[in-house]
This record gives structure tokens, sequence and C-alpha cells, in this order.
């Protein structure tokens, strides 16, 4: 650290370099901190959150009872102790909630007054956040999986929607209409992510185990199908041919750079690709459970040296190192399955919503004092603890002697 | 942490959760405590081997070490920051969070480990949830998720509480169902009760009119007078009955004489109702004014024979002749009285009218102090009405009547429907013990309907003779006063009485019953004397024999059935031809008439000649008798003690099948003989050396799991097998409950079983396949 602090003070590194070191060291900490709690609205199991890009203060969450709830993360008040607060909510009672289970909410990428949700009552909603009604709503005809609007697009502003029909919808918020059909997958379309590279590459996967890239400018057909055996004919079997998994592919997510794509099967897998190029990079992270017979929300670090990547597995968040594949550690702290999380770019903070109704909060642990001190200090800072908390005192009774 | 420290706790772990107690070893406890106060590496272990003996299937394993688990988290902070990190799991393992990670079984253990965790986790949350924050997440999502009530004492979680729920409304459902089909049921049946019960009442009026009034006089058919009598004088206009006929039988009788009467008034009935019936006499005779005395006489006459009969019906008519006068009261003796002066009267009308030759009666009577209606010819069609709908009652109304007030009351419905069908029920107990307290004899009429069914022609003949019940061949008693119908001598103490006894039977000239049963006992009696003069009749071959056979060994005991008892030693042989020429040469025994010529007409010439047959005489004169002795019942009982503190009553012979060779016994059933109670006390030792299969320990264990208690299954097992469990205080889960299916299952899905039907199944289908595996060839044809 204090070499990183010299080295940038001297002109001698890159600026970047120490943010990276110092995200990649708070990454590394992440733990469930009695600091910081997300208020309890939800009734029921949280399907989807989403933080927002501009200022990194407002999160969106979507619970299974169609509620949705926007959290205000940002601490105001000085204390360490902080209580994420609703700031506003579309419960039950609003005329305008949906139906079914929220599936998918994102902000609009450029202002928060705007965001999107879509839901199993085969609606997707454009909100407005001031008023807390929706300006618009796109009508479908099967349960819609997800949804996704492009975070750098500038030349369309698109929304692209996966529901149960295989065609993915491409409706457009200039004119409120579905102008565009994506047809190529045979079974429902789980999961559609915009590429953060290229404003019109769109990856969708299927329950057909396919991942399609589509650049939607050309309509006739995808750019190009992700192979899991990167087009080796002699060990995939016909019928596995072209497939990203070898079962329902609900989970995708562009690295930052939108260099790589990753992809989470229901085969208990999950895949790093090129995403220019559409080869599987072929690292190996092991066994990555997924129950989930509905979108999987995951997602990818940024700014860290090397990056990470936390994906659900069960009632916990594991986090791995993306390029190696290595399991960096289990987050636990959920009671039932975990559905989705994000990422805090800011503060390298995770959130992460499951079916036990609760939105955790996973806070980098300041580091401690250093080794030297620490022996001098071990006795102090336990009685300093226990003045403050009494619950962390030994009780040993005297008649066990 | 030293190796000792180290292996010192995992003993002490294995230890406490392995001993299958609900509680923990304090001791040992208090040691592993003292162990782990050393260090946080010591709490590490105990922590890993806790977790680990919380893993295992086993419900008193996982009790145990939740106990260690509870007990350390108190004390030790680092304990708590281990169990907290996983506390996922631990709530899985102890709350079963996980429904797909069901507690293990013993199921009885399981519950209380349950409920024994969510009290825990509650006082945990509410001392440590601040400080840990998974606690509290924990926590609530066991309150918020799971639902768990940390109120309820049974610490049910939703899912629980919804099964409950729907059992509950299930149950509901179906006693929804259950009353609406007795409702249903009620609105059906209860016309029909209804009517059954006015049915019912009317019969017993009819029968009894107006029972509930209790005088003493009410026996036999005195109470239908008395209440005739009580009755309005429009009695006339009623439908000739017994009652009117006797009624006007006596008014007969008074006026004839009055003065006698009058006298008669000091009698029991009450001075009103003779006052009455003397009324009613008084207007019947001015009614009666123009007829002439004499036919009023002979009016009585006729109508007092009528009483005779009705009498003979309902009392026990015996003869005169070897009863004595039994002492009779009241009423009886007036009417006794009455008939001694009517044979001073009318002696020769009296036998041309009713054919008696006796005259002096003795009338028996047993007066039973309740109610007693006995069947006659005239209420029998009433008797039998009253029992079809006492039948009707108890076998279907009250029955259906319970289910109904079972299912009301079980479903709690309404009050009214419940008090309905109990005033049901009411109303039929009461007109059940009505009957009872009429105490109605219908034995005789069951067997007459027999018979009646049978043969009807012959019922119809014998429409004016009394009833007797039909008599099937031996008869061990015949009663005094029936002696005569059989054609028996009148006296019984004559030392013939167990020949005659057994006789009637064999003897083919014997008069059959039936035919005997004559109107009047008398006159059979009479009929008697003149058939032992007339040699073809079986009565002159009785007193013959009679006075020929020898006098057996008196036996001077009148009565029937102490005779029995006793084996008779002088067999008793039918009447053949040896006894006839007894003594004597008999004239043409032994030949044989030869006819040479086989053909019916064409006969020779010669005559036919006898021929003398030695073997034939010999035979003739000679005569087997077969006896095979009589039966002598047993008289003695097995006794030997059983299990409810009674004795045997078996009564074999020689050899009782549950308790073998019949030995002598004292009052308790204890062998009298020595050797006897030593073999016995033998065999007792090595039956309870075997155990009988209920005191088998694996299921008495199962048992005691299921249920909590101790049945002491460990001090049955402890003599068993050599091979021992590694932890034999646990109860075994290996151990399969030994229920019907699992005996089944043992029989059906044993392996030769299988092995042998899927062979016979293979060769049905190989025969199959060798037959037709070709057909197809001449399918296409």
């Amino acid at each position: 650290m204090l070499g990183f602090l010299t080295a940038r003070q001297a002109g001698l590194d890159d600026p970047l370099r120490l943010r990276r070191a110092e995200s990649t060291r708070r990454v590394l900490g992440l733990q469930l901190n009695p600091d910081r709690d997300v208020e309890r609205i939800h009734g029921n199991g949280i399907n989807t959150i989403d933080i927002e890009a501009i200022e990194g203060r407002y999160m969106l969450s979507g619970g299974a009872d169609g509620v949705i709830v926007i959290y205000d993360l940002e601490n105001y008040g000085g204390k360490p102790q902080y209580t994420c607060k609703a700031m506003c909510t579309v419960g039950r009672s609003s005329r305008y909630v949906h139906k079914f289970s929220v599936e998918t909410v994102q902000w609009y990428p450029y202002d928060t007054g705007m965001f999107v949700s879509s839901s199993f009552d085969k609606t997707v909603k454009v909100w407005d956040t001031e008023t807390l009604k929706p300006a618009e709503v796109f009508e479908f005809e099967g349960n819609v999986y997800s949804h996704h609007l492009s975070p750098i697009a500038r030349k369309h502003s698109l929304i692209a929607v996966g529901t149960k029909n295989p065609k993915i919808q491409l409706c457009d918020l200039k004119s409120g209409s579905r102008i565009h059909v994506l047809q190529g997958h045979r079974a429902e379309v789980l999961s559609v992510q915009w590429s953060p590279r290229y404003e019109h590459i769109l990856a969708t996967a299927s329950a057909d185990s396919k991942v399609k890239v589509w650049d939607v400018r050309r309509a006739s057909g995808s750019l190009f199908t992700l192979d899991q055996h990167n087009g080796d004919k002699s060990k995939a079997s016909s019928e596995a041919v072209n497939t990203a998994h070898n079962g329902r592919v609900n989970g995708l997510c562009f690295t930052s750079d939108g260099l790589f794509l990753l992809t989470a099967g229901t085969d208990d897998r999950m895949r790093l690709w090129n995403s220019a190029t559409g080869e599987n990079t072929l690292v190996n992270y092991g066994k990555v459970c997924n129950e989930s017979r509905k979108r999987l929300q995951f997602t990818v670090s940024r700014g860290c040296s090397p990056e990470f990547v936390f994906v659900p597995c069960g009632s916990s968040v594991a986090v791995y190192a993306l390029h190696t594949g290595a399991l960096v550690t289990m987050l636990r702290g959920h009671y039932n399955n975990v559905d989705c999380c994000a990422f805090h770019p800011d503060y390298q903070e995770l959130y992460s919503g499951g079916k036990d109704c609760n939105i955790l909060a996973w806070v980098p642990v300041l580091r401690t004092s250093d080794v030297e001190e620490e022996s001098a200090c071990t006795n102090k800072s336990a009685a300093g603890q226990s003045s403050v908390n009494p619950a962390f005192q030994d009780t040993w009774s005297s008649d066990e002697d | 942490m030293e190796l000792s420290q180290r292996e010192r706790l995992s003993e002490l772990v294995e230890e406490l959760t392995t001993s299958g107690q609900p509680q923990l070893n304090q001791d040992k406890m208090k040691e592993l405590k003292k162990i782990c106060k050393v260090s946080n590496d010591c709490i590490d272990h105990v922590y890993h081997t806790v977790m680990s003996q919380l893993n295992q299937e086993h419900a008193e394993i996982r009790l145990s070490a939740f106990q260690i688990a509870s007990d350390l988290f108190t004390r030790s902070h680092h304990f708590r920051t281990l169990l907290v990190d996983n506390f996922q799991e631990f709530l899985e393992l102890t709350v079963e969070t996980d429904s797909e990670q069901p507690l293990p079984p013993p199921k009885e253990v399981a519950r209380k480990l349950r409920s024994l965790a969510i009290q825990t986790v509650q006082s945990w949350q509410a001392s440590y949830g601040a400080a840990y924050k998974k606690l509290a997440l924990g926590y609530h999502f066991l309150k918020q998720v799971k639902k768990v009530d940390f109120q309820d004492a049974e610490a049910r979680t939703i899912a629980e509480r919804r099964r409950e729920e729907e059992r509950q409304r299930r149950m509901d459902r179906i006693y929804k169902e259950r009353v609406e089909a007795a409702c249903k049921d009620m609105e059906e049946m209860h016309q029909e009760i209804e009517a059954t019960l006015t049915e019912m009442e009317s019969c017993m009026r009819l029968l009894f009119p107006d029972y509930g009034l209790k005088d003493t006089e009410t026996v036999g058919s005195s109470p239908s007078t008395s209440h005739s009598a009580n009755r309005c004088p429009s009695d006339d206009e009623q439908p000739c009955c017994s009652k009117d006929v006797k009624d006007d039988g006596k008014e007969g009788k008074k006026q004839l004489r009055s003065s006698k009467e009058a006298s008669n008034g000091k009698g029991k009935n009450p001075e009103k109702d003779r006052g009455k019936m003397e009324q009613k006499g008084n207007n019947e005779e001015e009614g009666n004014e123009e007829k002439k005395s004499e036919d009023k006489e002979m009016e009585g006459e006729k109508k007092r024979d009528g009483i005779e009969q009705e009498e003979k019906k309902e009392w026990k008519v015996k003869d005169g002749e070897d009863a004595e006068k039994s002492n009779s009261e009241g009423e009886e003796e007036q009417e006794e009285d009455k008939e001694e002066e009517e044979e001073e009267h009318f002696g020769d009308m009296f036998i041309r009218n009713s054919g008696l030759i006796s005259h002096s009666y003795s009338l028996d009577l047993n007066l039973s102090s309740g109610l007693h209606v006995k069947e006659t010819e005239d209420n029998e069609a009433v008797v039998s009405t009253v029992i079809d709908l006492h039948r009707l009652i108890t076998s279907k109304h009250l029955p259906a009547v319970h289910g109904w007030v079972q299912v009301f009351t079980k479903s709690g419905a309404e009050q009214q429907l419940l008090r309905r069908a109990l005033d049901l029920k009411k109303s039929l107990e009461a007109a059940l013990q009505k009957h009872k307290e009429l105490h109605i004899d219908y034995k005789a009429r069951v067997r007459k309907v027999m018979k009646a069914s049978s043969d009807q022609e012959e019922e119809e003949e014998e429409d004016d003779f009394d009833e007797v019940p039909e008599k099937e061949g031996y008869e061990p008693y015949i009663p005094e006063h029936l002696r005569a119908e059989y054609g028996l001598d009148p006296s019984p103490s004559t030392s013939a009485a167990p020949v005659t006894k057994k006789t009637p039977a064999k003897r083919p000239a014997a008069p059959p019953p039936q035919s005997s049963c004559s109107s009047s006992s008398s006159r059979q009696l009479k009929r008697l004397a003149e058939e032992e003069q007339d040699p073809t009749c079986a009565a002159a071959t009785l007193r013959l024999l009679k006075q020929n056979l020898p006098v057996p060994a008196q036996t001077s005991s009148s009565s029937g059935p102490s005779s029995e008892q006793k084996p008779v030693n002088a067999p008793v042989v039918p009447f053949g031809l040896d006894l006839y020429y007894w003594g004597e040469e008999q004239p043409n025994a032994g030949k044989i008439v030869k006819a040479a010529s086989q053909h019916q007409f064409w006969v020779p010439a010669e005559v036919e000649e006898e021929v003398e047959n030695n073997q034939l005489l010999e035979e003739s004169r000679s005569r087997y008798i077969s006896f095979p002795g009589s039966f002598t019942p047993v008289n003695h009982f097995c006794r030997a003690p059983l299990g409810n503190g009674k004795l045997c009553q078996r009564q074999d012979r020689l050899k009782c099948p549950f308790h073998g060779q019949i030995i002598p016994r004292d009052q308790e059933g204890r062998p009298c003989r020595r050797e006897d109670r030593l073999r016995e006390e033998a065999e007792e030792r090595r039956k309870r050396e075997e155990q009988p299969d209920w005191r088998d320990a694996d299921l008495m264990r199962d048992i005691e799991a299921a249920t909590g208690e101790n049945l002491g299954s460990d001090r049955v097992a402890k003599k068993g097998k050599g091979k021992k469990k590694k932890y034999p205080n646990l109860s075994d889960l290996k151990q399969r409950a030994n229920t019907s299916r699992s005996r089944l299952e043992k029989k059906v899905f044993n392996k030769s079983t299988m092995r042998r039907v899927a062979q016979v199944m293979s060769k049905a289908d190989g025969r199959k396949h060798d037959k037709f595996s070709n057909q197809f060839n001449y399918a296409l044809n």
C-alpha cells in the first residue's frame, strides 16, 4: 500500500494502478457487515436488483410478489452504522403494480428519472421514477424473463426483451412500439444482454442451451452461436453442436470492458467466452450450483486488476477470479437460494438478493491495525471491544475450574 | 494444543453425543468446558467435532450435539463466531429449514430437537442478535420466511400448520358431509321410527292396557278382568275377546249365585271394582231379562268352559291325581271355590261339555312381582308384531340413531339436530325398556312358527288342540303333567321309570306325540286305560313288559334328572322273536322253504320242500346286543391358572390342549402333587427364557423411541446376540418397524421369491416365443 502510494507520488505508476490495487484488496475483504443493513420491504423472494450508474446511489429491487422498491445506498449519517432506506415502493396497493413476479429491473442508463421492469404478467413497464407510474407498457404473449437496455447506446434506445416466445423482441423507447424481432432460438429466451462495448451487439441466452450474439442492424440472423467445443465436431454429439451448455442457459454477463462474455447454465457450469470471436476460453470455474429455472443475475467486478465474478451459488455468493477460474471466497449469509447480485463499482460493495427476502450488503472490511501493533493491542482491544459489546465476551463460569 | 487434549475432547464429544440420553452428562460436560477454556484451538476442535456429529443421521446424536453447542455458545465468543459463520447449515441440521433435508429419525427425538433449537435460537437472538449479524438474519429468516412462530409452544413451521389446517378442513368437510347424510337419513327415518314407536305403543297397550298401573293382582289373566271392569260399561260393544267372555261368564255366575258373590267381595279386589262389576252385571241382567234362566245357565256354562280352556293355556294345569294342591291365594282361591261349587251343581253337564273327567284341579300359579305377558292364541298376532318391532328397533333404528348422535356430537352440529336425535334415542330406549318390563314369553311361539312353515295342513287340523312344543327323539325328563300325554304311567316313582323314559322313541307302536296331544289329559287317561286292554296297542305291550321285566335295584328317586346321572347297568333291548319264545322251542325256526324252480308260474308238480338250517336256527335263538356303554359327561375342569387370574374351564377327559395332562389342582390352580408342581415350574422357567416376540428388544426400542418412555428394552437387549453395536445407547434406526407391510415386503421381495417368479414368467414368455415367434411369416400370407 505504502509502496503504491510512494510510486504514485513519484509519478512512477499509472494512477489506475493504485486504484486497481486498492479496489482489489477491498473486494477480497468483502464481508457481511453488521454496520450495513438494507431495509426489509419485500415479503417474498427478490429476483432482481440494479444499481444506477450515474450517481451509484439508488438501487432498484424487484420481488417475486411484483413489488419494486428503490433504496438509497448513500450513507450521509456519518456513522458507520447505516440502514439503506427504501426511498419509494411500488407496493401491492399501487394500481400500477406488476401482477406477478418481477423478473428484471433496470435503470435507464443515463438518468434516474426512468426505469424499466419486466414481469411474469407478460408486460414490460417503463416507469417514471418521480410519479411511480408507468409511462409506457409493452405487452407480450408470454412471460417476460428478461430485458435489457444498452448501457452505452447513443444511436438507439432499444429494449431487448426475452420472453417465453423464442423470438427476441426489440422495443423502441422513442416510438413506444415493438420494432423488431430476432429469430433463431428454439426455446424461451431466459436472458438478454447488450454489449457494453458495441451498442448494436446483443447476446441472448435461451433454454435450448444456445447463446447467440446478434448485431441488431442485421435482421437476417445472429452473428454467431457460441459453441462449447469451439467447433470441434469430434467432441460434440450431433445435437450438441453449437450449444453453449448442456442445459438451459440462464445467465449472461459481459465483462465491464465488453471483451468477454460469461454464461451460466443449469449444467452447473460457468463459461467465459471471447465476445468478439465467440471462442470458448475454457476457463474452469468448477461446479457452480445453479438450480434456477429463471434468469440468474450475476455480475463482474469493475476496476480490479484481476477481475472477479460474483455468481449466486445456492444460498451463497461465490467469488471467482475471472480469468483463472479460481474460487476466491464464498459469501455466506443468505438462508435460501440467492437469485441476483449487483456490484457497486465505486465502493466495491456487493448487494445480493435471495429467496429469503433479504437484500444483503457485502461491505469491504476496513483493515485493522498492522501486525506489529497487534500483539500489544490485543488485550486492550479485547477489553475495549467487550466494553462496547458484552456479547463478544467469553463467559466461562468459574465452577468449571 | 496438545494431542492428549485433542483426543480427550474428541472422546468426550463422542461419548456425550452417543449416550442417547435426553440430557447431557454434567460431569463430562464440565470436563469438556474445562478443556475448552484453555484455548481457542480447543474450541475450534470441539466446534468441528460437534458439527460432524450434528451431521450424523440420527436425531439423538444431533440432539446431544446441539446441547453441547448451545452450552458452549453462551460461553465462548470464538465458538459463537464459528457457529454463526455456519449458521445456515446449523439451522438446516437442527431446525429443519431445508425441506429436502428432514431431521433424521427417531421422530420423537427429532421433534424435541426442533423445538429446543427454535427456543434456543430465540434466546440467542435476544442476547446476541445485535452483535452477530448472521444470527439476526437467521432469526429473521426463521420468523419471516419459515414463519416459525416462536411463541408457539409446539414450535411448528408454517408448513406444519398448513398441514394441520388442511387436515382440520378435510375433517370438517367430512363431518359436514356426514352430518348432511345423517340429517337426510334422519328426515327419512324419522317418520318410520315414529310409526314404529306408535305401533309398538299400541301393541303394548293391546297386550297390556295401561300397564303403568301396578297392583299386586296383575298376574296372569286377572289384570284383564280388573281392567275391563275398570272400563266404562260400553265394554260390551267390544269384539268378543277373552276378557269379555270371562266377564260374561262371571256375570252369569253372579246371576246364579248372587249371595255367593257377596261373600266373595271380601277378596283382594277392591270393593269399588266389585261394585262396578255388580253394576255391570245388573245392566247385563236387565238386557237379558227375557231369556230363560236355563238358557242363561247354559250360557254361563259355555263361557265358563271357555275360561277353563284359557286357564289351561295360561296356567300350568296339572293332573289332580299326583299333584298336591298348591297354595294359591286371593282370587284364584275364590275361583277354585267357584269351580267346586259349579261342580256340585253341574257335575255331568260339565263332563259333557268340557270332556274333563277329573274334577280336582290344582292350579299352580307363579306370582311374579313384575308384569308378565304370556303369549296366547288371542294375542299371538300382536305379540308377533311386537317381536318384529322389537327386532326392528334393536337392529335397525337404535344403531342408526346412535350413529346420528355420534356424528352430531363429534361434528358439533346444531343443537336442534342433536336434540332431535337424542329425543328419538330416548323414546326408542323407552320403548325397549317397556318391552323388557312386559316380560313377554314367546319361546313357544318361535317353535310354532317353524312348525307352521313346515306343515300347514297339520296345523289346521290341530287348531283345537293345545300348543305343545314338539319333542324330538329322546327326552330325558318328562314333566309330571305331560306324562299322561306320552302314554306313561302317571306315577313316576315306580321302578319302571328309567325304562319308560327311553322306550317311547323306539317303540313302533307308540302313538306319535302329536296325536296324543288331546285337548284334555283326563280323556287321554281314560283312553289309555282302554288301550291297555287292547293287546294290539303299544300300551299293552308296555304293561306286559313292565310286569315281566325284573325289577332293577330301586333307584328310589322320583326325580328324573338325578337318576339320569348314574349309568344304567341293565341294558334295555328291543323286543324280538327270541324274547317272545324265551326258553321255549320255536316252532319253525331255521326252516327254509326251498323252491326248486325259480319260475313264477311254471311250478313243478312236487311241493316245495322245507330245509332245516342249523345256522338259522342258532341265529333265531341267539341275540347280539351291542352295548357301547353310555356317555358319561366329564365332571372335572382343567383348572390350570390362566393369565387373567381365572382357572381354565375346559372339560377334557384326559388332556387339555392348552395345559397338557389334567392333574389334580388346588383352589388356586396349583398342582396338588409335588412332582407336577416341579414340572410346571420348570416349564415356566423355560418359557420365560425364550422371549415372546412382543418383548423383542428392537421392537421395544422402537416403541420407546416413538413414545419416549422407557419400557426396559435395554434390559431385554442385554442378553442377546453376541455382536455388539458400536453405540448401544442410541436407538437403532436400521431396525425397521415390524409392520405388516414390512413383513409382507420381506416375503414378497425376498430374493429367492423374486427369482422364482421371474423364472416362471420368463418360462411362460419363452414358451410363447417358441410357439409364436415365426408368426409374422404367416401373417403376411
